[in-house]
């Protein structure tokens, strides 16, 4: 019954006509930063963060929230419009979301996604009421030890799941934490890689880092692919007066799909590292090899965009699990959302929800109705993101650049900090171009600090032996764990490719 | 190109980990561990796991057809420009106000990427500049940059 008066109370805060009015804000802006090619979620809080200053802490992290949740229902609309995935996470809607707006559904998939994603992220809001005050019991026992391998575990498991090259993955990773080392050391007061320069003692700032590397790095990126040559317009398909809503079988076929994206994408998503990407896709194997026609998959079948859709929206809900129970997080966007909580003196955490209810209640019961204002907005207002699409990008990207620098600048109102943005732009364009990986760039910058902070409690406790890791339950199990998914998952999945590839060459 | 990126990498790492085993001590004057106790780490992980990469990176230019060489001509013009670009709109940030700068780097650019539509350009330059000044300034309390020419907006 306490969840029950937890989660009421919680409605009580979000409800307020102030918090719904930026909720819907954060929704709608989400969407936005969704629509436009290669500006995803992290880009999109980052950016938005300067803006919350004036506001209430409460107001400002249920709107930045609904940024990272509504980035999902948006980065879908490109995917099935247009074959682009607005975001990582949406890439394998493209699968089937694009065939079937080829087929004329283009008006079906667009509200099945709504709804899948509606289903997805209130499916996982609701485990979250369940499960964040217990997960939030079983971290309270949690020491530096458990913290130093949970951070590392987002990382790993990141630098592993997203595929590609693992050591530069991890290169990324470490060069994350070098810039997180740069300031002063609070331990000891010593300055680190300061080079007698006043702008570096508090150390670098992520907002320039995160904006340049998402906002701008993708922005260059789209450049080198050609993308603002292309005109967008031409190529969306989509009828608002004939063949809009789906059929009744469309919602019968997926009616078990739709629960499953939903509960595999939120266990997924609670792992920190794994992600919305991995969860979506993932999904999407899952569906097509439980389903009676798997030949079907790829030439627009429903339940190809329905699983990964409530997959990807589920995983959202997951990972704030994690975050709020723990301080950790498993992304790049919600990273950039951990560290807006501590700029507005939130400190995400076991304690968090006894200490600072009304915060964690009533983020908690916003993300309810965040997701029913992105079911209407996703419906609706689909002609507006079509409009928004239909601007062609070689227009679209000055701006874009032009709001990446203002934004930035307004935080500080530093000029340094636009050239960082500018010089992260330039290696997170290369750092895309050449195989590395900028997500975890950002993870180990925010996750550093306390990274380093717990292995150095911890060998102090220690006495320097490394043994402590093995000593305690809570610790062994994080092991375990991270054993499993940063090892044995990636050799099973070898194993079983390599045995494909065999059949298939027989 | 990329192997030009690792080995910047491979420098950065090296001045990193140089600096942490010269600069910062491995443990504080209490005993415990100090400031340099993690820049190593993570300076060596760097060193290691980019030489790695470089030296593979080298094996594989040397089987392809080319050979060892540095080709810059696979470069994107289109990235390259908008990055020229993005510098110079910077360095208007600094001598002019926001507006100004704003509206000389948009129609500087669409001029070249959205060549022959004059009006849209024109129209794009100046009321996305005026929107932004409005909602930053006048909405948002935000602050923008200030050229040192001290004009009026």
């Amino acid at each position: 019954m306490d969840i029950f008066s937890d989660l009421l109370m919680g409605m009580s805060v979000a409800l307020s006509p102030v918090n719904i009015l930026y909720l819907v804000v954060g929704a709608l802006v989400g969407m936005t930063v969704g629509v436009i090619p290669g500006f995803g979620p992290a880009a999109g809080i980052a950016l938005l963060l300067p803006v919350t200053f004036g506001m209430d802490p409460i107001s400002a992290v249920v709107m930045l929230s609904a940024i990272y949740y509504g980035a999902m229902y948006g980065g879908t609309i490109t995917a099935i419009l247009l074959n682009t995935p607005g975001d990582s996470g949406t890439v394998a809607s493209t699968f089937d979301g694009y065939p079937l707006a080829q087929k004329g559904r283009a008006g079906p998939a667009l509200v099945m996604q709504a709804v899948a994603s509606f289903t997805g992220g209130t499916v996982g809001v609701i485990l979250i009421t369940l499960l964040a005050p217990l997960f939030s019991q079983v971290t309270r026992s949690f020491g530096p030890p458990e913290y130093f391998l949970l951070a590392m575990m987002g990382i790993l498991t990141l630098v592993v799941m997203i595929g590609g090259n693992w050591r530069l993955g991890l290169i990324s990773a470490l060069i994350g934490f070098a810039l997180g080392t740069v300031g002063v050391d609070l331990e000891t007061g010593r300055s680190r890689y300061t080079f007698g320069s006043a702008e570096l003692i508090g150390g670098i700032n992520f907002i320039p880092v995160a904006i340049g590397l998402f906002g701008l790095g993708e922005l260059f990126y789209a450049f080198y692919r050609g993308i603002h040559k292309v005109d967008s317009s031409d190529m969306i398909t989509y009828d608002r007066k004939n063949n809009f809503w789906p059929k009744a079988q469309d919602f019968i076929e997926t009616r078990f799909t739709l629960v499953r994206g939903s509960l595999l994408g939120f266990v997924i998503g609670v792992i920190p590292g794994a992600g919305a990407a991995i969860a979506s896709l993932v999904a999407y194997s899952v569906e097509k090899s439980l389903s009676r026609n798997p030949e079907r998959f790829g030439k627009g079948e429903m339940a190809g965009l329905v699983a990964p859709e409530a997959a990807n929206n589920g995983a959202s809900s997951g990972a704030m699990i994690p975050l709020l129970t723990l301080g950790l997080p498993g992304s790049a966007s919600t990273a950039i959302l951990l560290a807006a909580f501590l700029m507005w003196g939130l400190r995400p955490g076991p304690l968090l929800m006894t200490q600072n209810p009304e915060f964690a209640w009533g983020l908690i019961a916003s993300m309810y109705f965040g997701n029913m204002a992105l079911l209407t907005i996703s419906i609706f207002a689909i002609p507006v993101f079509v409009m928004i699409l239909k601007i062609p990008y070689r227009v679209l990207a000055p701006v874009v650049l032009v709001i990446c620098t203002l934004g930035t600048f307004s935080v500080n109102s530093s000029h340094i900090e636009i050239y960082i943005m500018l010089a992260a732009g330039v290696v997170g364009f290369m750092m895309r171009l050449y195989g590395f990986s900028p997500a975890a760039v950002v993870l180990a910058l925010v996750l550093g600090p306390l990274a380093e902070e717990s292995l150095r409690q911890t060998l102090t406790i220690s006495r320097g032996s490394f043994g402590i890791f093995l000593d305690r339950q809570a610790s062994v199990w994080i092991i375990v764990i991270t054993i499993v998914l940063v090892v044995v998952l990636p050799m099973i999945q070898l194993i079983g490719r390599r045995a494909r590839e065999g059949k298939s060459t027989t | 190109m990329r192997i030009l990126f690792l080995l910047a990498i491979l420098a950065g790492g090296l001045f990193y980990t140089y600096y942490a085993f010269n600069h910062l001590a491995f443990l504080s004057q209490t005993g415990r561990l100090g400031p340099g106790f993690f820049p190593r780490i993570v300076g060596s992980g760097i060193v290691f796991l980019t030489l790695i990469s470089v030296v593979q990176e080298l094996l594989r230019m040397r089987a392809t057809p080319e050979g060892i060489t540095l080709r810059f001509d696979n470069f994107s013009p289109g990235a390259l420009f908008i990055i020229l670009m993005g510098v110079g709109y910077l360095v208007a940030l600094r001598f002019l106000d926001a507006v100004p700068a704003t509206i000389l780097f948009l129609f500087a650019t669409l001029s070249v990427i959205n060549r022959g539509r004059y009006l849209q350009n024109v129209l794009v330059s100046v009321l996305v500049p005026v929107a932004i000044y409005i909602l930053f300034r006048k909405f948002l309390n935000a602050s923008m940059p200030q050229g040192l020419l001290g004009l009026p907006f």
